[in-house]
């Protein structure tokens, strides 16, 4: 029984999804409720109905008391997480014990995460990502909710099965000389060839990197890129298996199904459970199906079951905006493309490109934050002059405003709407008759930055992506059948080495008494760990069935325990758990592998962001405090878990972990670029 | 009335109030109707309302999309326990970071706390003013957050004498007392205090808990009075006994009863010259109790069988119709007469029925207490909860009349919210300068022909060389520094050893308090945890658990210098060791 919404703070719901017992459920109630009237009400209004007290609620405690509900606990066990950013209310009920309030706040960032992904600046306007979430449009915001819906289900299911997900760190292929091979191949061949093609209209490739499944076999990023950030990397792993899923339970026993889609150019309704539908395609070994919805799907009224989304065509980019540092500063949300193109069902080449106009996205943020810092000075009451400390700074603002306009203009770029708003601070800012720089231009700062979010979505936003302004088809045909013919014999191998990267086998003989472990390292954002396979087809060292279930149930718990402590300054934590001994160690190195001391790590409250590096980069901050102490340092850090059978001593169990460490720093110095 | 709550600088409790939903149901229905207490009393209205009408619109949304009551209710700066009954909403907030089981915790104890000594919630307040029954619940409140270290709060355990300073023979000597009060007549199971502390006692650790509010509270008063007033030389006398009436739920009382067969049966019999078996100094496995047929027999036919132990108390009304009733309602006659002077509260609210009945109602409750005796005779008859719905004007000048109705209806069982249902029992007190006896005793005690003096004098001249032993223990400054602090809590017993104890929580101590409370919380959460280490920085702490107890232990001063590698030399994995072999002198075995 699960269901996530966002809703405003006056109760409109922008963006709901539940699963099936969570909709039958309230159905259950309002059907008892409203059986007079005849016909139940709409699913969406139900939903609307029950929780717009709690809405309201939540923004009266804020606006009266300063503080608002972060979670409910029921005496039946239903939990209910809730977060507020910005002016939209995030709240995520879970009623079947399988999530606790930390996986429901996770899941809360990672929504946001997202649209962040999706939407890029346009979440800095409220009122602009209201429209996105919830376009007027029916047909328009039933695929954006399935949309999010589906990216919601397959992280939810990425996050139950695959430890990359649980612990948010990339898992990479081990195997250096292939990797390395791959790596070379991207730079020399595939990445250099596209950017010298002129059928690439004015997009640039930055990064590129292959897939197996939700491992990464190599990953090539240009000079001039910035690099690309964990948390983007993971949450562009999510969309390709979104995109393209591999459901590993699925993927051995092949149905009937498989066989009757498996032959090319099939047009096919898919089933309404995405899921079953998605690994029936996968589990084919054809080449991509193509699919398209069906004509006379039935559209009904706010009823999504009834409406499949198109699966995108896979030369048909997906934007997304992601985090990149350039010698000008930081900018978060940056336009790119990204185009998923299926080698074979389980493996992906993926492209991002830098797209033509995207020194507007970086001149919008710039201005974005100079006006954020006036309206910030503005209203803590620092007025004329001294908002700006001098007279240069808001010149410059003017200049650089001004300036801005020509180019878009210049650009063929609408921004009548901007102008005027402009012009309408100007005349409050700079004329006499106006206020002049005083706590009254604080609403038409607002007002700006909502024009400049506004520009952004008009040039960026996914829906007005230009169908011609991509990669051509040929180029990307090109790029595809390279890497194949690159690849195909060792196709079978990736996808058997992908489910068994490295196994137990090759350390029990050294490790007596071990049982499982993850290695994280956190500067790099990757992890590595034994395959830890509980279907029913492919058996592990844990043997299959309720042992090897056991064991990663223990696992995910433990993994969720070691976060709380962390979260409150515990960087060693051994547990003693039934018959299994648990131990956990974050430490940090520099460089040369020299071990530094631990220092007190900051005590954060209980509604912080989760600990973790796909939504929000704890680790990051983490490296940033730390370094404080270390000015002229690299410092990295890394994590550890291990589990060992309870039987063996406490002294072994802990040189185990010793001698663990020292082992597997090896593997992970394999380089990345 | 007595009144002044004790503020305790260290106010653990930042917000507590309970609140009637049904008091506003419709449009125009102000929220401050529904609010029966809040504290912190002197909040304004506005504020009041602001709290209490969102935190229970909340609750109740979310109760319905659930179909449960809500259990906790977490806000970014605070979080409040919450309970949810019928219409009743009590909500707790705590000021530090206490971790969300103990809260629970606490906030169930306030509750128990007030139906212990009033009987049912509705029903008290249809009796009394909510200004008489602010006084409880702000006395409940200062009790259970007074005195006690952080660490009691955590583990919501009761606070007891320190074990580790006190000759082991004194312990002996108060259990003795307590067995040989078990033996006297209608006397159900005691408990020893000392200064408020728990010295011994024979009741469960909630009971024990709850029995031990009257008398902290009546210590306190002692000790404020002492130089002036009537009352407190009457508190001061050597041989000052008192009773109230408190109220037991059916399991409590059932376990209560249950080692007692023969006990009960032999002495709860009206006749006291039957022959009673030889009184054992001390129960053991010898002295269990033989059920004879015949002595069931003897029983079911016996007026009060409905008492005996394993008896499913059945609430039939035709229970009322026995001979018992005649002898409730003597006892509240008797208590009226012997102390009326007693200000006690629950002693007033037992005597409160006879009373009003008698006339003695006063101003505005008068109406009041007709309305519930009204409501009450209809009761007998329909069976209904609700009270509100069986006002009933007409039978107001039945008043005569309904006074052993009354108290009939009282003894059939004061129907709590959810089927809980309270009997009422009495509290007995003896009282030796810092020493005090409590015992819970049947209804019937007051009234016996002898058993209060049974009591008394087999207990008054071991309890004053008892008060004299104690007097002389050292107070808890007096212990030595030692490098290492721990806390060992008894899940059994509920009772908690630490060598923190008598110093007040200092910041050498914060980072053991903290890793203690998450430790703890963990351990509630999952069963099989037995061990764990966790280390930041600057603390390391070592924590394990059995079934029965949980012990935490951290090594005092600096920790060696460390990187937070795994490392078999590391300070922090010699702690179990250590714990094993330091606690052993604190009575703590590891092994």
């Amino acid at each position: 029984m699960k269901c996530l919404l966002v809703a405003t703070e006056s109760a409109e719901v922008l963006f709901y999804w539940t699963d099936q017992e969570f909709e039958q459920n309230i159905k259950k109630q309002y059907g008892m409720s409203q059986e007079e009237s005849g016909r139940p009400p709409a699913f969406a209004d139900s939903i609307n109905t029950l929780f717009a007290p709690i809405i309201i609620s939540c923004s009266t405690m804020i606006d009266r008391l300063g503080d608002g509900y972060t979670s409910f606990s029921m005496e039946n066990g239903h939990i209910y997480a809730l977060h507020q950013f910005e002016e939209c209310l995030y709240i995520a009920v879970n009623g079947d014990g399988e999530e606790t309030y930390e996986d429901l706040k996770r899941k809360i960032f990672v929504m946001k995460k997202f649209t962040e992904i999706l939407f890029g600046m346009v979440t800095l306007s409220s009122s602009l990502l209201k429209k996105e979430l919830r376009p007027p449009d029916t047909e328009q915001r039933i695929r954006i909710w399935k949309k999010l819906q589906r990216l919601l289900e397959t992280y939810s299911r990425l996050r139950e099965q695959d430890q990359s997900f649980l612990v948010e760190a990339v898992e990479r292929l081990i195997h250096p000389t292939l990797c390395e091979q791959c790596i070379e191949f991207l730079e020399r061949r595939l990445v250099q060839q596209m950017n010298s093609s002129g059928e690439r209209a004015g997009e640039e490739v930055l990064h590129a990197f292959i897939l197996v499944h939700t491992k990464l076999l190599a990953f090539y990023s240009s000079r001039n890129a910035s690099t690309l950030s964990s948390s983007d990397l993971l949450t562009l792993i999510i969309i390709v298996q979104d995109l393209y899923p591999s459901n590993l339970e699925l993927d051995e026993t092949p149905s009937e199904e498989v066989d009757s889609i498996s032959a090319p150019d099939i047009f096919y309704t898919p089933e309404p459970s995405p899921i079953e539908r998605d690994s029936g395609q996968l589990s084919s070994d054809s080449p991509p199906v193509f699919q398209f919805v069906d004509p006379d799907v039935q559209m009904a009224e706010d009823s999504l079951q009834t409406l499949q989304l198109p699966v995108s065509d896979p030369m048909t980019p997906t934007r997304v905006f992601l985090e990149a540092t350039f010698k000008e500063g930081f900018f978060p949300m940056m336009p790119h493309s990204m185009y998923c193109l299926p080698l074979w069902p389980g493996i992906t080449l993926v492209l991002l490109t830098k797209i033509p106009n995207s020194q507007v996205a970086m001149s919008v943020y710039q201005l974005l934050e100079a006006f954020t810092k006036l309206e910030k000075r503005l209203s803590e009451g620092l007025e004329g002059t001294a908002a700006l400390r001098s007279q240069s700074p808001i010149q410059e603002l003017r200049i650089r405003v001004d300036r801005f306009i020509r180019m878009l203009a210049s650009m063929d770029i609408l921004t009548s709407q901007l102008q005027n708003t402009w012009s309408e601070f100007k005349n409050k800012a700079f004329t006499r008759s106006g206020p002049g720089i005083t706590k009254a231009l604080v609403p038409s700062c607002r007002s700006i930055k909502t024009q400049l979010c506004g520009v952004y979505q008009q040039c960026f936003a996914a829906a007005c992506m230009g169908t011609n302004q991509c990669l051509s088809t040929t180029l990307q045909e090109r790029a595809l059948n390279m890497v194949q013919e690159k690849l195909i014999d060792w196709k079978d191998f990736l996808l058997v080495k992908s489910k068994r990267n490295i196994t137990m086998v090759s350390y029990l003989e050294e490790f007596p008494g071990l049982v499982h472990f993850i290695y994280v390292d956190r500067t790099a954002g990757q992890m590595i760990a034994p395959s830890l396979s509980v279907t029913e087809g492919s058996a592990s060292e844990l043997g299959k069935g309720p042992i090897a279930h056991f064991i990663k149930n223990k696992l995910w718990s433990l993994v969720a325990k070691t976060r709380q402590y962390l979260q409150k300054g515990y960087t060693t934590v051994t547990l003693r758990d039934g018959d299994f001994y648990f131990c956990y160690f974050l430490w940090f190195e520099n460089e040369t592998g020299y071990k530094l001391e631990v220092v007190d790590i900051p005590n954060l409250p209980d509604d912080s962001a989760p600990i973790g590096m796909l939504a929000w980069d704890y680790y990051r901050k983490l490296l940033r405090y730390y370094s404080k102490s270390h000015q002229n340092e690299l410092v990295k850090c890394y994590e550890l878990l291990t589990v060992h059978l309870g039987v063996v001593p406490t002294e072994y169990i802990l040189q185990h972990c010793s001698q663990l460490a020292r082992k597997l720093w090896e593997p992970s110095r394999i380089p990345l670029l | 009335m007595m009144a002044e709550t004790r503020h305790t600088e260290s106010s653990l409790c930042s917000c507590f109030f309970l609140y009637d939903r049904s008091k506003v149901r419709e449009e125009g229905d102000l929220t401050r109707a529904g609010i029966y207490y809040y504290y912190p009393e002197q909040t304004p209205l506005d504020q009041q309302e602001l709290v209490c009408g969102q935190l229970a619109g909340v609750s109740r949304c979310v109760s319905e999309i659930s179909a449960s009551p809500v259990r906790l209710l977490r806000l970014r700066r605070s979080k409040y326990a919450i309970r949810m009954r019928d219409d009743f909403l009590w909500a707790l907030s705590c000021v530090n970071d206490l971790p969300d089981v103990s809260m629970c915790d606490f906030l169930d104890q306030m509750i128990d706390l007030f139906c212990f000594y009033n009987g049912s919630v509705r029903r008290s307040y249809q009796l009394h003013t909510q200004e008489e029954l602010a006084v409880c619940w702000a006395r409940y409140l200062s009790h259970l957050q007074g005195g006690a270290t952080e660490l009691h709060h955590i583990f919501t355990c009761l606070t007891t004498i320190d074990y580790t300073h006190i000759d082991p023979l004194l312990l002996m000597k108060a259990a003795l007392i307590l067995q040989v009060c078990q033996r006297c007549p209608l006397v159900l199971a005691g408990c020893i205090l000392h200064r408020g502390r728990m010295v011994s006692t024979q009741m469960s650790p909630e009971l024990t808990m709850k029995v031990m509010v009257h008398e902290t509270e009546t210590y306190g008063l002692q000790e404020q009075k002492k130089p002036t007033s009537g009352r407190s030389s009457f508190l001061a006398t050597p041989n000052c006994t008192t009773t109230t009436s408190v109220y037991l739920t059916q399991s409590e009382l059932h376990t209560l009863r249950r080692p007692l067969v023969d006990n009960s049966a032999s002495c709860r019999s009206e006749s006291p010259k039957r022959p009673l078996k030889p009184r054992l100094l001390s129960r053991t496995l010898s002295d269990t109790p033989i059920t004879d047929p015949s002595s069931c027999q003897m029983l079911a036919s016996s007026p009060d069988s409905s008492l005996s132990d394993d008896a499913s108390f059945s609430l039939c009304p035709s229970l009322a119709s026995t001979p018992f009733r005649s002898s409730v309602a003597s006892q509240s006659e008797g208590v009226d007469a012997d102390e009326s002077h007693d200000h006690d509260l629950a002693n007033e609210m037992l005597l409160f029925e006879g009373s009003a009945a008698a006339g003695k109602g006063e101003d505005g409750e008068h109406d009041q207490v007709d309305d519930v005796s009204a409501g009450y005779r209809n009761h007998s008859s329909s069976e209904d909860e609700n009270l509100l719905a069986l006002r009933d004007d007409e039978e107001k000048e039945e008043e005569g009349a309904g006074q052993a109705t009354d108290i009939r209806e009282e003894r059939v069982g004061v129907c709590e919210e959810r089927d809980v249902v309270l009997e009422p029992m009495l509290l007995y007190e003896h009282r030796v300068r810092g020493l005090v006896l409590v015992l819970l005793v049947e209804p019937g005690f007051e009234t016996h022909p002898n058993a209060k003096q049974e009591v008394y004098h087999s207990s008054l001249a071991s309890l004053n060389g008892l008060e004299a032993h104690l007097r002389t223990i050292p107070p808890a400054s007096e212990i030595p520094a030692v490098p290492y602090t721990f806390a060992h809590y008894d899940r059994i017993q509920n009772t908690l050893t630490t060598n923190m104890c008598g110093r007040s929580t200092g910041p050498q101590d914060r980072p053991f308090v903290k890793a203690t409370a998450l430790l703890h919380s963990h351990f509630s959460h999952v069963d099989m945890l037995q061990e764990a280490i966790i280390r930041s920085a600057g603390c390391a702490l070592y924590a394990t658990r059995t079934a029965a107890q949980e012990t935490f232990f951290v090594q005092q001063g600096v920790p060696a210098r460390n990187s937070g590698i795994p490392n078999g030399q590391d300070s922090a994995f010699s702690l179990p060791s250590k714990a094993r072999h330091r606690l052993l002198k604190h009575g703590v075995n590891l092994l």
